[in-house]
């Protein structure tokens, strides 16, 4: 591995990053650089689609009483099923609530850690994970060196590293800065961090603004848990947002003015574009972990 | 964790420096106890001196004049809003414009990160010796970022160029008592409402403000040493000096409540 590898190469400073957002989200086909990349084949692969049932549980908004509020985090750990597990609504606050369970068959949590550790490095690596909404994604000089240190443990590669992402939830192209932090840092109680309550853990603090920013622009927080757990038919994927929070050392807060309720459509949004880029994971990532896993070089 | 709103402004056409940090103390500090609303604490920062840029500028590049910093901390972020963004308008939202160029202030959203410091108490007398991490000078250092550095990485490299300084200045270790980097929280990009009743045009944009105490005014001799330490690091470029500047102040406690045994 050189500096002069492509993972290194496609560094830009954060001036130039952002200039090139607004090309970004226009979606261009792949450059003659890109295209030479292995793993460009996956970026025109077929899409599966969402399992209709499953995509029709977030047509409307579930029981905000039978919500998960963010304090109540370590509930993730208990055996089981929470109230909901598939669903989406405004809770009592006006914060935006997400939850959604996918279960994969073939994907292992080794899997998962190489894959939020690998992904982040070039642009290309972001949009072959779903190419309809993912238009790009870097990462500060720090970050990236410690995504590329190979003495970290996978699981731990990308604790305090920030993914700066330009993607489309549903509601038009967002530049969304992702700092994901370890479970500890999250807010997970770390004496019930074992199996089988856990198998892995992605999550952090996110903060999303259109790619067509204004001064009126609204940045908004949201709180992403993707926490994960072993069963018998397979890696079991529960996902949880808290949108309207931030972390605020260690503790949610809730940010919103007074009497201030996240859109419905922006909380819908999200929870429809998480379930068609996770259902993609189910195939696709032991796909490309069988070609590329456990390196970050390629 | 508490968040604290920091508003450096500059006194309007037509007043003195005097005319307006009396005011700032007289009228508007007692309308702040009067009406206190939600906030945990109100501390004002009067300027004595200070200086933007550097001397290889030839010409200013920011506003070259500060009068006071206020320090607002709040017990959370709704808190915040509704103190500053009541529903009626508050006596003292409707008082800065008889002493502050409103459109000119620069307004910071921050957290709070102590720093330890070498030499938290003073060791040559034992009256000064009693409490530690206080000063009767107080330094506060508003750091541009440089454009092309990521912000999560501008304050790892703050961090380092800052222990590297005390390290190379003896004088400022020896005498800095207590430090606090008071980082910029995202929420203050929504800060549009704030802009249009300034009707602040562009207003700039700090990552990070340090605060520094020292014993007294004679120390500031130290806080100069060291920021030359600061500025002439060069493992990693993170800041804009031209557009930074530092205030000496005199801190005024306006509302603070003896904390709980």
């Amino acid at each position: 591995m050189t500096v002069n590898s492509t993972e290194y190469t496609v560094q830009k400073n954060y001036g130039d990053w952002y200039a090139s957002t607004a090309i970004k989200a226009g979606q261009p086909p792949l450059t003659p650089e890109e295209e030479a990349r292995p793993f460009a084949k996956y970026y025109y692969d077929e899409i599966p689609q969402p399992d209709p049932a499953h995509m029709a549980m977030m047509d409307k908004p579930c029981d905000p009483a039978k919500a998960l509020y963010p304090e109540q985090m370590n509930d993730l750990l208990n055996p089981g099923d929470l109230d909901t597990e598939i669903g989406w609504c405004n809770l009592a606050n006006g914060a935006g609530f997400i939850a959604n369970k996918i279960v994969y068959p073939d994907v292992t949590a080794e899997m998962i850690d190489w894959w939020f550790a690998w992904h982040p490095v070039e642009d290309l690596r972001y949009r072959i994970w779903y190419p309809p909404q993912h238009a790009g994604i870097m990462l500060s000089p720090e970050g990236r060196a410690r995504l590329m240190d190979e003495t970290i443990p996978w699981s731990e590669r990308n604790w305090g590293v920030t993914h700066h992402v330009t993607e489309n939830c549903n509601c038009g192209m967002d530049n969304v800065t992702i700092s994901f932090k370890s479970p500890k840092d999250f807010g997970f109680d770390m004496s019930r961090w074992k199996r089988p309550n856990v198998a892995t853990f992605a999550g952090g603090q996110g903060w999303a603004v259109s790619v067509d920013k204004t001064d009126e622009s609204i940045t908004a927080p949201a709180m992403m848990c993707h926490i994960f757990r072993e069963t018998e038919a397979g890696l079991e994927h529960r996902t949880r947002f808290w949108m309207g929070y931030r972390l605020s050392n260690g503790k949610p807060e809730l940010t919103l003015p007074p009497g201030v309720a996240v859109p419905p459509v922006a909380v819908q949004g999200l929870a429809r574009h998480n379930v068609c880029e996770f259902t993609r994971f189910k195939t696709f990532l032991p796909r490309i972990y069988k070609e590329f896993g456990g390196r970050m070089v390629v | 964790m508490p968040i604290k709103l920091l508003a450096a402004s500059r006194r309007r056409p037509g007043l003195t420096r005097a005319d307006y940090q009396r005011y700032l103390e007289f009228v508007h500090g007692t309308i702040a106890r009067r009406e206190r609303l939600k906030i945990a604490s109100y501390v004002q920062n009067h300027v004595i001196d200070g200086a933007f840029g550097v001397l290889d500028d030839d010409t200013h590049q920011q506003l070259a004049e500060r009068d006071a910093v206020v320090e607002l901390s709040f017990d959370s972020f709704r808190d915040m809003l509704s103190t500053l963004e009541p529903a009626e308008p508050s006596a003292a939202s409707v008082d800065g414009k008889f002493f502050a160029d409103e459109r000119n202030n620069i307004i910071v959203m921050v957290e709070e990160e102590e720093i330890p410091v070498p030499t938290p108490m003073a060791t040559y007398n034992p009256g000064l010796g009693l409490v530690e991490g206080v000063g009767a000078l107080k330094v506060l250092q508003y750091i541009m970022r440089d454009e092309s550095v990521y912000p999560e990485d501008y304050l790892k490299y703050w961090r380092e160029a800052h222990e590297e300084a005390l390290e190379k200045v003896p004088y400022a270790r020896e005498q800095l008592r207590r430090c606090v980097l008071n980082k910029r929280c995202r929420a203050n990009d929504n800060d549009a409402a704030a802009r249009k009743h300034f009707k602040m045009v562009n207003p700039p944009v700090y990552d990070a403000v340090a605060f520094h105490w020292y014993d007294t005014i004679e120390q500031a001799g130290a806080f100069r040493q060291y920021n030359e330490a600061l500025k002439s690091y060069s493992k990693k470029k993170f800041a804009n000096w031209s557009k930074s500047f530092f205030l000496y102040t005199k801190e005024i406690v306006v509302v603070r409540d003896t904390p709980k045994a």
